[in-house]
């Protein structure tokens, strides 16, 4: 009796044992990937979550990180500053050491201030923000944490990507600003005031307009007519949802040419309101990579045919790869799971382009520097643009390259380092 | 100004303005006539815009424009029929969260069926061309179609409403029910009736401008508040108030939009220079083209206060 009962306490503590080290070994990297999921906004997030949840399988299917599993975490904000606030307490109450988000800066500098008082106040519990796509300037400048990585470029350094550019294009003479007015809206219009005013002496500012954002107009007829009467022959937008894709009809529907310049005009989720109105008028967007070309290394097509398998699109920006590829180096380099660890060997790791160009993580401000390409958006060349069942029959074809330098700006970070 | 931009405003307001009408036009006869506060009357402008869109798909934009108004002012009907009418004697609150609660409702089915993008919903190819030209502005054949289709439909209303035995009757329901009754007239059929023509109105002002400004989950949410502005700004239950009103609105809308005059002007003027980074300068700056949306809205305060019977009404609010 004695015997059979040492001999079950056994078996069963070899049992638990063993479920403890299989625990520990497929223990999985959580990590918090906060975005509207639903209201008006749910169709970007929805986009940016499966991507996100994409980049991180390719990542596993290749052995994981170290052998352990990335788990993304998808949290719903509805676009709403109160209910990240929320979330980001929730992750951090279930012990979620990685953040990522990108839809919203409002959302991006609220998780930026939060998450500077709990690291300081948290030594040995930190949590790293992975910020994809949330690009107003302050973050990585007077707002910038040691603890906040940006991999996409800010819109100052968009900007003088566009601008750089235009300057070498002798057909431009005058040029009209086209803005949202709200944060972003306004950081785009003062960057490319400032930067034409500076960096392309012979192009006058004709016009400057910040509209009520998010859809209010439905009526672009009355700023297309003031475009019109202004003279410009090129306008410089950030714009980007209804207010891109309305705009771009309402040009087309009255006729008139200009040089579309911007960052988010051929977003894919307002390309089937637009459709091939978006090539009455030249549209030419800076990206990091060039999402149709098709010489691009044989690696980026495999990564690529995962895309539109598993997701249903073409890849629009390639950073959220490289985010996740960088998260894995990381993690290797200083053999620790510790984001204080982490974000010391993220600073000035480089990261694999696409287009064999430059990318590389600034140490002084944590802002991702890469080359950027301009890029014309045009009838199918050898491969289209698709979303989601539906192809648009339409590529982007290089127009210029812009070199990292050409967008890499001074800083005004100054960065405590823990 | 010059002459031109006058043009331009008179025109492009003209555009803006009828397309206010066209959606607003349903809303005079439910809110301003049956006194009914529905808050999803731009949804059923949205329900008309996916129809339009899905029945094009399959056949053709003019049978579409025949088809969806039918369909959606049936969906109108029915929901008068077995929601609405069982509210109705709950009073104006409880109509107002039916309709309240209507709204989220055809919001989340439109995306469960149609996705949460925009769908391609496009201008017909026949009008798809430029008809006339205004100093080298041109104003596609589309645009005109829909100007002259909803004047047509104005003159339509107008004359149902006031010189035929129908719009007798639909009258004398609205006001004296049970005379009406009495007279052996089916007052909930007529009620029905009405409520299910001004949705099929809006779901057809859905078809003419969602391949315009675009078809998509949120556009009812971005168009609900203006309807109310342009019923009450007309008159309860003015058909000819809704026509002046919309108009209005939408050459003030297109003006404003054109007008780059800010307070600073004025200091100026007066000899008087703002500095630039000081905190004043933030307001003075704004310009009156930033202001354009509250435009309506600021109207429809100064005429709740001035003349809250609207420009036409017969009623106070």
């Amino acid at each position: 009796m004695n015997n059979l009962k040492i001999f079950l306490i056994t078996i069963f503590s070899l049992i638990f044992l063993v479920a403890c080290e299989k625990k520990e070994t497929s223990n999985p990297i959580k990590i918090a990937a906060i975005e509207p999921l639903s209201g008006p906004y749910a169709a970007v997030g929805k986009d940016t979550i499966d991507i996100v949840t994409y980049s991180a399988s390719v990542i596993n299917k290749n052995g994981g990180i170290k052998g352990r599993m990335i788990e993304i975490i998808p949290m719903d904000n509805a676009m709403k500053a109160e209910k990240t606030t929320e979330l980001l307490r929730k992750a951090i109450d279930d012990d979620i050491r990685f953040i990522t988000q990108g839809a919203g800066s409002s959302h991006a500098l609220n998780i930026i201030k939060q998450l500077e008082k709990y690291n300081s106040r948290n030594p040995g519990k930190e949590v790293l923000f992975l910020n994809h796509s949330a690009v107003t300037t302050s973050f990585t400048n007077e707002n910038c944490t040691f603890f906040h990585f940006r991999f996409d470029s800010n819109v100052d350094m968009k900007v003088a990507g566009l601008v750089s550019h235009m300057s070498k294009d002798n057909s431009i003479k005058k040029v009209y600003l086209f803005n949202q007015n709200y944060v972003y809206g306004q950081t785009f219009k003062d960057a490319a005031t400032r930067m034409l005013t500076k960096n392309a002496p012979n192009i006058d500012i004709v016009g400057d307009e910040l509209i009520p954002p998010f859809g209010k107009v439905q009526d672009f007829n009355p700023y297309v007519t003031k475009i019109k009467l202004s003279g410009a022959d090129t306008v410089l937008t950030g714009n980007w949802g209804p207010d891109a894709y309305r705009f771009v009809n309402a040009l087309k529907d009255a006729g008139l040419k200009v040089k579309l310049f911007g960052i988010y005009i051929s977003q894919p989720a307002g390309m089937a309101a637009m459709e091939k109105n978006l090539l009455f008028n030249d549209v030419i967007v800076v990206k990091e990579f060039n999402p149709t070309n098709l010489a691009a290394p044989s690696w980026y097509k495999e990564y690529e045919k995962g895309h539109i398998e598993s997701v249903g699109f073409t890849p629009d920006a390639d950073r959220i790869r490289f985010m996740f590829e960088m998260l894995k180096s990381a993690i290797e380099k200083v053999n620790s799971y510790e984001p204080k660890d982490i974000a010391y060997a993220l600073e000035g790791m480089e990261a694999k382009s696409v287009d064999g160009g430059k990318a590389v993580m600034r140490k002084d401000d944590h802002q991702m520097h890469f080359d950027m390409q301009a890029l014309l958006v045009s009838e199918k060349k050898d491969q289209s643009i698709l979303y989601r069942g539906k192809d648009f029959d339409m590529s982007y074809v290089n127009v210029g390259n812009i070199p990292m330098e050409d967008i890499t700006l001074d800083t005004s970070c100054k960065m405590l380092r823990p | 100004m010059s002459v031109e931009v006058l043009l331009f405003i008179i025109f492009n307001g003209l555009l803006y303005g009828m397309f206010l009408f066209m959606l607003s036009s349903g809303l005079t006869l439910i809110f301003g006539m049956m006194g009914i506060l529905n808050f999803a009357h731009a949804s059923f402008f949205m329900i008309g815009a996916y129809l339009g869109y899905q029945i094009s798909l399959y056949s053709s934009f003019w049978i579409a424009i025949l088809l969806a108004p039918l369909l959606v002012g049936y969906i109108g009907a029915m929901v008068e029929k077995y929601g609405l009418r069982n509210v109705h004697k709950y009073g104006h609150i409880a109509e107002l969260l039916f309709t309240f609660g209507l709204f989220y409702i055809i919001e989340e089915i439109v995306q469960m069926i149609w996705g949460k993008t925009p769908v391609a919903y496009k201008v017909p190819e026949l009008l798809n061309f430029p008809l006339i030209q205004v100093s080298g502005m041109a104003y596609p054949a589309y645009s005109m179609f829909r100007l002259v289709l909803s004047v047509l439909i104005f003159i339509a209303i107008y004359r149902i409403l006031a010189k035929t035995k129908t719009g007798l009757i639909i009258k004398a329901s609205l006001t004296n029910p049970d005379m009406v009754a009495a007279l052996g007239h089916n007052v909930p059929r007529v009620f029905s009736n009405v409520f299910g023509f001004g949705c099929g109105l809006a779901g057809l002002a859905g078809v003419m401008a969602g391949n315009v400004i675009g078809t998509e989950p949120s556009m009812a949410l971005l168009l609900g508040p203006i309807v109310f502005v342009v019923v009450v700004t007309g008159g309860l239950g003015s058909i000819k108030g809704a026509l002046v009103a919309s108009i209005i609105i939408g050459l003030m809308q297109t003006a404003a939009v054109s007008l780059e005059f800010n307070l600073n002007n004025i200091f100026q003027y007066l000899g008087y220079n703002i500095d630039i980074n000081s905190t004043l300068n933030y307001f003075t700056n704004i310009t009156i083209s930033q202001l354009s949306p509250i435009v309506p809205y600021l109207l429809l305060i100064i005429i709740l206060i001035a003349r809250p019977r609207g420009l036409f009404g017969k009623r106070d609010v």
